[in-house]
């Protein structure tokens, strides 16, 4: 089994006030920056070689039914990933900022 | 295996038809969807190769030319996002880079996208070989209100920059001049400096002509050997602090120079990596004694960085390419106006393709379309071809009667074979190929695999694995080559059971030409579901017996854009006849020992052995048991032979066979084994040990829920 990091960020659902949280629990259409990325090796590096880094704005498109991956904008392009990976990317929201 | 085509430059400059003065290898990399198969497409017309790269299941896209009097060989690399080892495909163009069968890298960016093609664009200078960058769609980025300094660029990377639109063909050929150039001078830049501002005008044939007859003759001198790579340290640069630990691991790799120098990596590119700690390089360095203690060097050396800013190597690394990046960035794109873009019809078709309702609306509705497309049209041209063999078939009979030997060997195995193949498989494949490349073209399947990834998961697999699934609906054969695009050994592998298991339009036409013309609708959906079940619940037992994990989807999704019909019709044409070369020969062989075994009556004793399964377990007669094996061939055939068989027995189907009898033979033949076309890809994808597992676990799956649906249904109608 993989080891998960525990992250001591709240994980309850509905928090929109809250400034950090998970990526996978952000509104659609909102613009974020990237805190941490609490992934394995492989995933980090993969993810850091597109462009996922901390201090980096990206948009959260949208997110598929039933849980599903989600679409990000990140350096000018769209990106799809897994909704396990998007809930290890901590983000900070902005407040004005939206598509 | 070198073909010689003429290009019509070759004949112009006075060299006769396949003569070359010198020959240079080209290959294109970059990101995917940048445009580097429409170059290569441009550059290569229909001289291309679809082969694997040496022990390795990632195709290799070859082609050839003659240009301007100099034969290029050309290589097609997969589309990849950077150098690291994440995929296959980074591992097979990392090597091929830096090989001495490539003299100059065609590095094709996308000048839409900037801030991610650099990235490769960074990782490739890395490599310090001789490099050409071609920034394609330059006329989608004006159209959008910015202009690029191409001249900027240069004078930056110190490296020739070509302005191209692909997709109409201009630029391309102005990368095999600026290829030349690097070949006579073996430096970048040569005739800038020659000729002043000339850069990007296009030149005329005959000033080329003037130019290159002057040249001596440059005749086996590798580019790469005498290339000066222009000093870029500048903009390479990681920052302080990493640039001092490179720079001493430098120093300890360099006196290592002869070990390493049979792998053809640079020095500082070995520096960084074992820093990074790729897992490839770091194996360069164990297997050689004196260099593995180098690797406890960089391992100081990372925890040392990681410590300093907290975060872990590759994010250090990768942000520092991005502010690289940036800089460039910052000085060579111009943004024209200001003016809002407005949303474009492509956007809108991307909200409705990927919508929580509609999305799905529409991935139902291209997997009916496939369907159809591929059925009608495989189906008119199917009855074309076989109609006539008929009819050539009574000629033959009349001359030579219908029992001679030779005849029945060669023309009803072998022959027939063939027909066989052309009617019943290549119809439909082709068709199949051309509809696929539309969708691949236009941007559409990763659409899917957004859609569907969350209930992949639930199947051990990513979203991807959608695509070759989808590509199962028209045929097994190429969609189970498709189970490439996987990341790991794990989900291709599950992939391609998965895919094998997708009912192809040959199911289809036997599961609607029997249940759905004589039962009706529902019974076809009640197959098709347990048709589906099958396939979760197989993909639920691989996945929990396969060693390993399920990773989590990282996909980009590239905006949609028209089809280039040029491209798909030459794509479809090369796939074709890839097909024709490796399949058709082993199903007319196949047609030949079959007709053997049917002529001395062998098969009588088959259908005796399989008596107790397909008469007691099964519940069918007798004869189909020969079908069954038939149908390994090509799936249709278990329902053509019935229909011969009840024809030349004066019943109609429903007399020959009862409803029970219908829904169970059709369901064994979704299910009992992939076609033998598929079996033979399988195990050149993966190894014969898998297709036959596969094979195995596939019948024993239809014997038994094809035994059950019979009882059930017995004892229900009972």
């Amino acid at each position: 089994m993989r080891k998960r990091t525990h992250i001591n960020y709240s994980s309850r659902n509905h928090h929109s006030h809250l400034r950090i949280d998970r990526l996978s629990n952000c509104e659609n259409g909102k613009a974020v920056t990237v805190l941490r990325v609490h992934a394995g090796f492989m995933a980090k590096k993969r993810l850091a070689n597109l462009g996922i880094i901390p201090g980096v704005k990206i948009i959260k498109k949208r997110s598929a039914l039933f849980r599903g991956p989600i679409e990000i904008i990140v350096k000018g392009s769209s990106l799809v990933i897994g909704r396990g990976l998007a809930s290890r990317i901590m983000v900070k929201k902005e407040r004005t900022q939206t598509l | 295996m070198r073909k010689l085509i003429s290009h019509k430059s070759g004949k112009k400059s006075g060299l006769k038809k396949g003569e070359y003065k010198d020959t240079i290898n080209l290959a294109l990399a970059g990101n995917a969807n940048v445009g580097k198969s429409v170059i290569f497409n441009q550059l290569t017309g229909l001289s291309q190769t679809i082969g694997n790269w040496p022990g390795k299941t990632v195709e290799k896209m070859e082609g050839h030319l003659n240009f301007l009097g100099y034969r290029f060989n050309i290589v097609d690399l997969p589309g990849i996002y950077s150098l690291s080892t994440y995929s296959l495909e980074e591992i097979v163009s990392r090597e091929y880079i830096v090989s001495d069968e490539v003299d100059i890298i065609i590095n094709v960016i996308d000048a839409t996208n900037l801030e991610r093609n650099l990235f490769f664009t960074f990782q490739l200078l890395e490599l310090k070989v001789p490099m050409i960058l071609a920034i394609n769609q330059m006329d989608l980025l004006r159209k959008r209100h910015f202009e690029l300094d191409l001249e900027k660029l240069e004078e930056i990377f110190k490296l020739p920059v070509i302005p191209t639109v692909a997709v109409h063909g201009i630029g391309v050929h102005q990368i095999l001049e600026e290829a030349i150039e690097l070949t006579v001078y073996h430096h970048p830049h040569s005739h800038y400096i020659q000729e002043g501002k000339e850069i990007h005008e296009h030149l005329t044939h005959e000033n080329h002509l003037k130019r290159y007859s002057l040249k001596e003759s440059t005749k086996n001198i590798s580019v790469k050997k005498t290339f000066q790579f222009p000093d870029l340290i500048s903009i390479l640069s990681y920052g302080k602090e990493v640039e001092i630990k490179i720079k001493n691991l430098i120093k300890k790799i360099d006196p290592h120079q002869e070990y390493f120098s049979q792998f053809n990596f640079p020095s500082r590119f070995l520096a960084i990596k074992i820093l990074e700690k790729d897992e490839e390089i770091e194996k360069l360095f164990i297997a050689n004694e004196k260099t593995s203690q180098i690797l406890e060097l960089a391992d100081e050396y990372r925890k040392e960085l990681e410590g300093y800013h907290g975060e872990d190597i590759n994010t250090i690394v990768s942000s520092e390419i991005y502010n690289n990046i940036h800089n460039i960035i910052v000085k060579v794109l111009i943004s024209k106006s200001r003016i809002g873009r407005k949303v474009s019809l492509a956007e809108k078709f991307d909200h409705v393709t990927t919508h929580s309702f509609w999305g799905y609306v529409i991935l139902l509705l291209v997997l009916i379309g496939i369907y159809f497309f591929t059925f009608l049209i495989g189906d008119f041209f199917g009855g074309l071809i076989e109609k006539v063999f008929t009819i050539w078939s009574d000629g033959i009979y009349q001359i030579y009667g219908d029992q001679n030997l030779w005849v029945l060997i060669f023309w009803d195995g072998g022959i027939g074979g063939l027909f066989g193949a052309i009617g019943g498989v290549l119809v439909y494949v082709i068709p199949f190929f051309l509809i696929i490349e539309i969708l691949q073209d236009s941007g559409y399947l990763p659409r899917a695999a957004f859609l569907m990834d969350r209930f992949m998961h639930s199947i051990g697999v990513h979203g991807k694995t959608i695509i070759p699934m989808i590509l199962g609906f028209g045929c097994n054969v190429p969609a189970c080559a498709g189970c490439r695009i996987m990341e790991t050994e794990r989900e291709k592998k599950i992939s391609i059971a998965l895919t094998s298991l997708i009912p192809c339009a040959a199911v289809m036409t036997v599961v609607l030409g029997l249940v759905g013309r004589y039962l009706g609708i529902i019974w076809v959906l009640i197959l098709f579901s347990i048709n589906f079940s099958v396939i979760i619940i197989v993909g639920k037992i691989l996945n929990k017996v396969m060693p390993g994990q399920c990773t989590e989807l990282i996909m980009e999704m590239h905006g949609y854009r028209t089809p280039n019909y040029p491209v798909i019709l030459k794509q479809t044409w090369i796939r074709t006849k890839e097909f024709v070369y490796k399949a058709l020969p082993i199903i007319i062989i196949a047609g030949i020992i079959l007709e053997i075994l049917f002529m001395f009556r062998l098969l009588d004793p088959i259908n005796f052995i399989l008596s107790p399964i397909t008469v007691f377990w099964l519940g069918l007669p007798f004869i189909t048991g020969i079908f069954l094996i038939y149908g390994i061939l090509r799936k249709e055939l278990t329902l053509v032979l019935l229909a011969v068989l009840a024809n030349s027995m004066g019943l109609s189907l429903l007399e020959l066979l009862t409803p029970t009898q219908m829904v169970v033979f059709s369901l064994v033949t979704m299910l009992y084994i992939p076609c033998f076309a598929t079996v033979v890809l399988i195990a050149r994808e993966s190894n014969w040990k898998y297709a036959l597992q596969i094979s195995a676990l596939e019948i024993g799956l239809a014997l038994l829920i094809g035994g059950m649906v019979n009882w059930v249904l017995v004892l229900v109608i009972n």
